[in-house]
């Protein structure tokens, strides 16, 4: 996974004309370096596709390779041949679902989804898990139940259960909150299912110190696999969201770059140093001084990029461009050094130019790239965005998308 | 005595009669896979609308749409022609567009946009509007948007700024120039300022062509305040090849303009188009208005944060204010 991968939810799927919407989207990820937060490791149990910009629908077919199959030449095909009209599957109506609409109830809901769930019906699955998010309400009782449910259910019946949860108002109770995490923890649990009850708690507004000591404790734990990857995409959530609306910020980034430096796994590492970029806090100078030995230290040339990306938003940006111009001398991997170069840019605008121009000299291959940096900000342009929608090849070492 | 039994009796027919409802709504219902028919889901999607679970509504809308590229063509059309009710007719367009968005039908999205133009109600012209937002409609209807902006009814011509405003924000991500300026050129064409207003002051004119930049700046001289404010705002953001020009159509404009808030969207238009580059033009704003320092003075200090991007300088400025 790169900070630039895109999230398979957002791929087209065959056949459905929506392309230059996506790409669009697609440019944005590019500029802000990465979708770590929409991404996914494995099946969590309780994904956040809304939030990926799709419908669900959509996100859906790009999953299962897409309901549709026809719509564009395939492999073996030639540009000659007129690509074959669309095929699509049919829809599944239900019959009687207005009934069980009308009166299903908590007590009885598992007995008649059953048939639903067996189905493999996604879209009545959909709802399923809106219907359940409706009758939990308010109510952390009925919320205690459902997750009661959630330790045996199948792997169908877990994604409405934990996705229902998730989208209820019950789950910010604090005692529901408590039991997720609870079960969460439990080591008697396979890893997949520890994974959607720790994803399920990403709707949260907050964490409270001894739930984000939990979280972190267990993401760095070498065992924690799967788990530990959704226990730390949960902190980054609640993370974003509590910033945003509360402007708290420190205890998640804490929480962050102690799994971003201690994690033995590669992959959770990565994810924890590289998802502050979305919420953008500005890095005060403790944190800018742990991002700064990631920049050093850190094995992983993804994750030396993300501390790049982070440190770009600084409070001092003359120690920043010192330490990316010393970081570039001693970095091997172009990548690196690529995201190094721009980011001293939009650490310090055309006050980098000196620095970016003495990587240039130190890397031939950067010197056209300086010289268009150089007459864009010679043209009057300030920002970071401008100057990069500006620039004519925005991926000059084929970095951002798909480099794994 | 037999009028009496009769008497007793009778309340208890309802009695049985409910209970055995109660009954058969408790069984569970045999649900059954079958295939979708237009009629079908146009009932289902009639009675649901009654029902109290908006995610049975929403699973009804989805399958409608999903379903629409294999229901018969013919049909379908021929239901929305007949369809005089604005909430299903917006299903019924949701489901013709679906089909156009799917490449299962090339001409479902005229005959969506025509009625949209001119059917005799303007709820069902709203409605069918509506039907067309968050998709890609907006690259395949020509002028529409144009001319929708100029409907005589006001509820149609909110609509269709909301949806420039929408496809633009969630479709586009606002980085799609020919979308920008279809927008751009419904927000002039309207004659109705609300409209206007609320298309500029909601719309990213990141990637908008020099012509849409030019046509902004018409604006400027606008009679109506609001106008005027939202012209402003949207010529703050625009690409780097239209910076100088709109940087120097707002200084030049700051000292004849006479309302305040106006004169706040200046200050901050003039703050976007220069970043720290600004703030010599902001010092002297300042200097002109000393009722509108503070506010100067705040975009002075946040531009010498030296961020470098304007979301976080916005953000940046509101926690300045909002600082106790």
């Amino acid at each position: 996974m790169t900070p630039e991968s895109l999230h398979r939810s957002s791929a087209p799927a065959p056949g459905r004309r929506v392309p230059k919407a996506l790409a669009w989207l697609a440019g944005a990820a590019l500029l802000v370096g990465g979708v770590a937060l929409l991404s996914s490791r494995g099946g969590d149990g309780a994904s956040s596709d809304a939030e990926a910009g799709g419908t669900a629908a959509a996100s859906r077919e790009a999953a299962s390779g897409g309901r549709d199959h026809g719509g564009r030449a395939g492999a073996g095909g030639t540009h000659d041949e007129e690509p074959p009209p669309p095929r699509f599957d049919d829809a599944v109506c239900w019959r009687e679902l207005e009934r069980f609409d009308a009166a299903v109830t908590l007590e009885n809901f598992r007995a008649w989804a059953a048939p639903l769930l067996a189905s493999g019906d996604s879209l009545v699955a959909d709802y399923l898990a809106g219907r359940l998010t409706e009758l939990i309400g308010q109510d952390p009782g009925r919320a205690s139940e459902v997750l009661s449910w959630a330790r045996t259910a199948g792997p169908d019946e877990f994604d409405v259960l934990l996705t229902a949860l998730r989208g209820s108002e019950a789950v910010h109770h604090a005692q529901v909150a408590t039991q997720l995490l609870a079960q969460g923890m439990d080591a008697t649990l396979d890893g997949g299912r520890r994974a959607g009850l720790l994803s399920a708690l990403d709707t949260q507004k907050r964490f409270e110190p001894a739930a984000l000591d939990t979280l972190t404790s267990f993401a760095k734990d070498p065992v924690s696999g799967e788990a530990g990857w959704a226990a730390t995409r949960t902190i980054a959530r609640v993370m974003k969201r509590d910033f945003e609306a509360k402007g708290n910020a420190a205890p998640y980034m804490d929480a962050l770059l102690t799994i971003g430096t201690e994690s033995p796994d590669e992959q959770i590492r990565y994810l924890a140093l590289s998802t502050p970029m979305h919420a953008t806090p500005v890095l005060d100078e403790r944190t800018r001084a742990q991002y700064a030995k990631v920049l050093t230290q850190e094995g992983s040339p993804d994750g030396r990029e993300a501390a790049a990306h982070n440190l770009s938003i600084s409070g001092d940006n003359q120690q920043v461009l010192e330490l990316f111009a010393q970081a570039f001398a001693r970095e091997k991997e172009t990548c690196v050094r690529w995201a190094l170069f721009r980011f001293a840019a939009r650490a310090s605008g055309r006050e980098a130019l000196p620095v970016m121009a003495n990587m240039a000299m130190a890397d031939p291959r950067f010197q056209p790239i300086y010289q268009i940096f150089e007459q864009l900000y010679a043209s009057g342009l300030h920002d970071f965005v401008r100057l990069w929608n500006s620039l004519p090849d925005q991926d000059p070492f084929g970095c951002l998308v798909g480099h794994d | 005595m037999k009028r009496l039994c009769l008497l007793l009796t009778l309340p208890l027919f309802p009695l049985l009669s409910t209970n055995a409802h109660a009954a058969s709504a408790d069984a569970r219902p045999a649900l059954r896979a079958s295939t979708c028919s237009v009629r079908g889901l146009m009932d289902d999607i009639r009675r649901g609308l009654g029902s109290g679970s908006p995610s049975y509504q929403r699973y009804l809308r989805t399958l409608l749409r999903e379903a629409a590229v294999t229901l018969p063509d013919a049909e379908l059309r021929d239901a929305f022609a007949r369809e005089t009710e604005p909430v299903m007719a917006e299903h019924l367009a949701a489901a013709l567009v679906a089909r156009a968005e799917r490449e299962a039908d090339t001409q479902s999205m005229d005959v969506v946009a025509q009625r949209a133009l001119h059917d005799a109600d303007p709820a069902v012209r709203a409605a069918t509007l509506r039907a067309m937002r968050r998709t890609g409609a907006l690259e395949r209807t020509g002028d529409l948007y144009e001319r929708m902006v100029r409907d005589e009814s006001p509820q149609v011509r909110q609509e269709a700024a909301t949806n420039l405003i929408e496809d633009n924000a969630h479709v586009y991500a606002g980085q799609y120039g020919p979308a920008a300026d279809t927008a751009v050129t419904a927000a002039v064409a309207s004659t109705d300022p609300a409209v206007t207003a609320r298309i500029l002051d909601n719309l990213s004119t990141e990637k908008i062509s020099a012509e849409s930049a030019d046509r902004i700046t018409s604006l400027l001289r606008s009679d109506d305040a609001s106008v005027r404010k939202a012209a402003v705002n949207a010529l703050g953001g625009v690409p780097a090849e239209q910076m100088q020009g709109a940087r120097e159509s707002l200084l030049a404009m700051y000292r004849e303009e006479t309302d305040d808030g106006v004169r706040k969207a200046l200050l901050q238009s003039v703050a976007q188009l220069g970043f720290e580059g600004a703030i010599p033009d902001l010092q002297r704003l300042r200097a002109m208005d000393p009722r509108l320092a503070q506010e100067a003075d705040a975009w002075i200090q946040v531009l010498g944060m030296g961020l470098q991007e304007w979301s976080l300088l916005l953000r940046e400025k509101q926690r300045l204010q909002q600082a106790p």
